[in-house]
C-alpha cells in the first residue's frame, strides 16, 4: 500500500511539472504582452516595466526563478491586478469557487443518485423512461445555455433571484444549478445502469429470501456495489465540477478563479494564469488521487492486486 | 489547523460574510454603478484604462478637476498664473486641504507625487502624460535624478511647474490620475501596500473602503473633503460583459451601467428612454494604411479606397448604435479648433466612385489585375458588420478584401509592429488637436501604426509645439491636418458613443464629450 501511495505521489507530481512546464512556454509564445493597453508606452516606460516585473531576463532565467518561486508557494504578483498578488487573489477567489463548486457536487450527487436509484430499481417502467428522458435533456444542453436561460427566467423575468455577482445566499443557488445539471444527468444515468445490473445478482435473492426489509437491501446490498463505478466518476467529476465553473463564472460574474483565468489569458497575466492553473492542476490530481486510494479501499479485488 | 478546516471556514466566512454585506449595501444610501470591467489598480500613477480613470475621479482630487459637465475647474489648486512664455506655471492651492486620514495636505505632497510618478521605479505606464514638465523625460529614463525634474514648492499653498516647451493644455493634462497627489507620509510607512483598504488615504470626496477583485469596489464618503458628497457609498461593480450588464440593470441591481448590447437600442429608445444616456466621446475611430509597403505606399490607391467609403452608412445603417460618423482625423466635438475634413467630402457618390476607379488604374489596378488586400480589425460582432459593410464598398470598384480578426492585444501588437496592410484602429482621449494629430507625425514611433512620414507635416507640427497661444498653435495644427489627410495615411470613420442606463432617480448626470460623471456631484431625486 505505501509503495503503492509512493509511486502515485511521485507520478503526481511529474504531471504536475509538466503542466507548468507547458503553460508557461504556451503563455508566452502568445502574441501580445501583459503592457499592451488602450493606450501606448513609450520605449523607456516599457523598459521600466520590463524591469519592475523580471521581464527583462532570458525565458531560460524566467523559467528557473518562477519553479523557484513555486517552491516557496509564492505565486508571484500579478501583471495586470498589480495592486494584488497571485496568492491574494487566489485566496479571494478559490472560496467563492470552491463554494459554488461544492453546492453543485452535492447537488448532483445526491439529485443524481436519488433519481438513478428510482428510475433503476423500477427499470423500463414509464417512471424509468421518463426519467431517463430527463437526463438525456440535461446532458445535451450545455451550460453556456442553460446559465443565461435561468438569468433571464429567475433574474430578469421573475425577478426571483439576483442575475449574477456575489453578495447575499440567494446569489449562491443559481450557478450551482447550473453547474450541476450535467454532472447530475450523469450521475443519475450511471447510477441507474449498475442499479439494474445490481439487481440480477445473485446475492439479493439470497437476501430477499432471508427476509430483509426492501430498504436495508437497498442500503447494505445494492447501492455498495452499484455506486463504485460512480465513485470512480466522482472523482474527475469533483475536479471539473470545482474547476469547471469557468463558464458559470463569466456568466453570473462571480469572483471566482475561473474568471481570473479568461481574463488573465486575454490580459496576458503570466503569473495570473500560471497560478489559477497550478491550483487547478493541484486540485484535479488530488481528487484523482484521492478517488483512487478511495477505490482501492472499496474494492477488495484491486487491493488484492498491489 | 487541518487545510481543509482553513478551506471550510474561509467559504462559511464567505457566506457569513457575504450575507452581511447584503445587507449593508441594501441600505438606500448606496449608489450601485457598473463599471466595464475590473480595475488593474487603484494606484493613480500606475493605471492605465478609462474604467479606472472613473473610480479614481472619486478617490483623488488634483490640481484641475472636471466639474458636473466636464468642464476643467480648479481642483485642489484655487487658481494657477502663467508666464508669458508659457514655461511657468504657478499654483495656489485651497487653504486647508486635508487627507482623508486628516492630515494636511501640502504643496510639497504634489511634489512628491511627480517625482514618484516620473521615477523608473514606478514602472507608470502613462508616465508620458507628464513628459510636457521640464526633464520629465530624462528623469523617467533614469538619465537625471527625480530632484531635477521641473515641480518645486515654494511655500505650502505654492506650486512651481516648469515646462521643456510651451504647453497651453497643461490645466487639461493635469486632470487625469497620473497628476494625482499620493498619501506620503503613508506610503514611506507601508510600501506598496498603501492601496490597500486597511490603508487607503486619498484626497477625494471618497476613500476606498473595500475592494474584492471580479466583484466591486466599494467606497465611502471621505468627511475631511473640502466639499463634502452627497451620496455616502459608492459600490462600482466590474460587468465587462454587455448582455450581464444589461440584465444586472433590468433586475434593479445597479443603478447604473456602462455598456448594453447594441441590438437593444430601438427597444429601449421605446421602453426605457429616460434612462438611455448616449455620449459622444471625444474619439476617433478610422482605418489606417500601411504606407510603407505595396499597394498602400501608393497614395492614389490609399485616396481610391477612402474614396468610396461612406461613414454615415456605417452608422446609421450598418451600426445603429449612436456612434456619429467623422470626417476629419480629429474629432468633430474637439472645442475650439476646426477639424480639417478629407478632401472628397464635397464631391458625390458617382464622381467619387468614377475618381476612385481612374486612380486604381493609373495605379495598375484593373479587372484583369484587380487589387487585393486583408484588412485587420479586433474581434467583436459591431466590428464584424462595419468592415463586411466597407469591403462591399470596395468591392464595388473591383477591390477584393480578405477580413481578418483577432483579440485587441494581438491586434494591436500587429499594428504596432507594422505587420498589416490595412487595418481599424482607434484613439481617445483629450480635448486637444495635437493628442489626435500627434499620431502622425514620424518620429511618434511605433503606435504611428502606418509608419506615415511627411517632412512638411513634421515640421508644421513642430512649429504648433512651440507656440504658448492656444489659438495661433491651432491655426498651424489644423494646417498640419489638411496637408496630412490630403495624403490619406488613414481613413477617419466615427467617434464612439458611450451608451448608458440611468436610473432616473439620480439627479446632477450630466452628457459630456469626456463621459466623466464624478459622484460627489450626484444625488437622489
Amino acid at each position: 500500500m505505501v509503495r503503492y501511495l509512493l509511486i502515485r505521489l511521485g507520478l503526481t507530481l511529474l504531471t504536475f511539472w509538466l503542466i507548468v512546464t507547458v503553460v508557461f512556454f504556451l503563455m508566452r509564445l502568445a502574441p501580445g504582452g501583459p503592457f499592451d493597453g488602450e493606450r501606448r508606452l513609450p520605449p523607456e516606460v516599457e523598459t521600466n516595466l520590463r524591469a519592475a516585473y523580471n521581464l527583462d531576463q532570458s525565458l531560460p532565467r524566467q523559467y528557473i526563478d518562477y519553479l523557484a518561486m513555486l517552491g516557496r508557494g509564492d505565486l508571484g504578483p500579478s501583471f495586470r491586478q498589480k495592486d494584488f498578488s497571485v496568492n491574494e487573489l487566489v485566496a479571494t477567489g478559490l472560496p467563492v469557487s470552491l463554494t459554488i463548486g461544492g453546492l453543485a457536487l452535492l447537488i448532483a450527487t445526491t439529485v443524481g443518485i436519488a433519481v438513478g436509484l428510482k428510475a433503476g430499481l423500477a427499470p423500463n417502467t414509464r417512471t424509468d423512461t421518463w426519467l431517463m428522458g430527463l437526463t438525456n435533456v440535461g446532458m445535451a444542453l450545455p451550460t453556456i445555455i442553460v446559465a443565461p436561460l435561468l438569468v433571464l427566467i429567475f433574474g430578469v423575468a421573475l425577478g426571483w433571484l439576483p442575475t449574477g455577482g456575489i453578495g447575499s445566499f440567494n446569489h449562491y443557488i443559481l450557478p450551482p444549478i447550473a453547474l450541476a445539471m450535467p454532472f447530475t444527468a450523469a450521475i443519475a444515468r450511471l447510477t441507474r445502469g449498475s442499479v439494474v445490473e445490481t439487481l440480477s445478482e445473485g446475492h439479493l435473492q439470497t437476501a430477499r429470501a432471508k427476509g430483509l426489509p426492501e430498504s436495508l437491501i437497498i442500503r447494505r446490498h445494492i447501492l455498495p456495489i452499484a455506486l463504485l463505478p460512480v465513485v470512480s466518476y466522482l472523482g474527475p467529476a469533483a475536479a471539473a465540477l470545482l474547476t469547471g465553473s469557468v463558464v458559470i463564472e463569466q456568466v453570473f460574474e462571480l469572483p471566482g478563479i475561473g474568471r481570473y483565468l479568461v481574463q488573465g489569458a486575454l490580459n496576458r497575466d503570466y503569473t495570473l494564469v500560471m497560478g489559477v492553473v497550478v491550483v487547478y492542476a493541484a486540485l484535479i490530481l488530488l481528487f484523482n488521487l484521492l478517488v483512487d486510494l478511495a477505490y482501492v479501499r472499496m474494492d477488495p479485488r484491486i487491493r488484492l492486486q498491489t | 489547523m487541518n487545510p481543509l478546516y482553513i478551506l471550510l471556514s474561509r467559504v462559511l466566512l464567505i457566506l457569513v460574510g457575504c450575507w452581511l454585506l447584503n445587507n449593508a449595501a441594501n441600505s438606500a444610501e448606496s449608489l450601485r454603478l457598473g463599471n466595464p470591467g475590473e480595475p488593474e489598480t487603484l494606484d493613480p500613477h500606475r493605471y492605465n484604462l478609462r474604467l479606472e480613470e472613473t473610480i479614481l475621479t472619486d478617490l483623488f482630487l488634483g490640481l484641475t478637476t472636471f466639474d458636473a459637465h466636464g468642464q476643467i475647474v480648479p481642483g485642489a489648486a484655487a487658481a494657477w498664473t502663467t508666464s508669458d512664455n508659457g514655461l511657468i506655471w504657478t499654483f495656489n492651492l485651497r487653504r486647508g486641504l486635508k487627507w482623508s486620514d486628516g492630515e494636511p495636505l501640502t504643496a510639497a505632497d504634489f511634489v512628491y507625487a511627480f517625482r514618484r510618478l516620473l521615477a523608473p521605479e514606478t514602472a507608470a505606464s502613462l508616465a508620458y502624460f507628464m513628459y510636457p514638465l521640464r526633464n520629465a523625460e530624462a528623469v523617467n529614463s533614469g538619465e537625471l535624478p527625480a530632484e531635477e525634474l521641473g515641480v518645486r514648492a515654494v511655500d505650502e499653498h505654492t506650486l512651481v511647474i516648469s515646462l521643456e516647451a510651451p504647453y497651453p493644455h497643461l490645466a487639461e493634462r493635469l486632470l487625469y490620475p497620473t497628476g494625482y497627489p499620493v498619501p506620503a507620509h503613508v506610503i514611506k510607512e507601508v510600501g506598496d501596500a498603501w492601496v490597500k483598504p486597511k490603508n487607503w488615504v486619498s484626497n477625494g470626496a471618497y476613500r476606498l473602503e473595500d475592494w474584492q477583485p471580479q466583484s466591486h469596489v466599494t467606497l465611502v464618503r471621505n468627511k475631511h473633503f473640502f466639499d463634502p458628497a452627497t451620496i455616502e457609498r459608492v459600490i462600482y461593480h466590474p460587468l465587462a460583459n454587455e448582455q450581464s450588464s444589461y440584465n444586472r440593470y433590468r433586475a434593479k441591481e445597479v443603478h447604473a451601467i456602462s455598456n448594453f448590447p447594441s441590438g437593444e437600442l430601438d427597444r429601449i429608445r421605446k421602453n426605457l428612454a429616460s434612462h438611455l444616456r448616449l455620449s459622444p466621446l471625444l474619439s476617433i475611430v478610422y482605418l489606417v494604411f500601411n504606407t510603407t509597403t505595396p499597394p498602400f505606399d501608393d497614395v492614389r490607391v490609399r485616396e481610391a479606397l477612402a474614396l468610396v467609403i461612406e461613414p454615415e452608412i456605417l452608422t446609421e445603417k450598418v451600426q445603429r448604435s449612436g456612434n456619429i460618423a467623422n470626417g476629419s482625423f480629429v474629432p468633430a466635438n474637439v472645442v475650439d479648433y476646426d477639424p480639417a475634413v478629407m478632401p472628397h467630402l464635397h464631391l458625390d457618390e458617382n464622381a467619387r466612385r468614377e475618381k476612385a476607379i481612374t486612380l486604381l488604374r493609373e495605379a495598375g489596378y484593373g479587372t484583369d489585375n484587380p487589387l487585393r488586400v486583408t484588412m485587420r480589425y479586433v474581434s467583436g460582432m459591431e466590428a464584424k458588420k462595419t468592415q463586411l459593410a466597407i469591403a462591399s464598398f470596395w468591392k464595388n470598384i473591383g477591390v477584393e478584401t480578405q477580413l481578418h480578426h483577432a483579440e485587441l492585444k494581438v491586434h494591436f501588437a500587429d499594428l504596432r509592429q507594422g505587420d498589416f496592410q490595412v487595418a481599424q484602429a482607434g484613439w481617445f482621449g483629450e480635448n486637444n488637436a495635437e493628442h489626435y494629430l500627434g499620431l502622425l507625425v514620424s518620429d511618434t514611433g511605433n503606435i504611428n501604426y502606418g509608419r506615415y512620414a511627411n517632412p512638411a507635416y513634421d515640421a508644421l507640427m513642430a512649429a504648433a509645439r512651440q507656440q504658448a497661444d492656444v489659438n495661433s498653435r491651432n491655426k498651424l495644427l489644423r494646417k498640419a491636418e489638411a496637408l496630412g489627410i490630403a495624403e490619406y495615411p488613414v481613413v477617419p470613420l466615427y467617434s464612439v458613443t458611450i451608451r448608458r442606463l440611468v436610473d432616473p432617480a439620480i439627479t446632477g448626470w450630466y452628457e459630456n464629450s469626456r463621459d466623466v460623471h464624478p459622484v460627489r456631484f450626484l444625488g437622489w431625486r
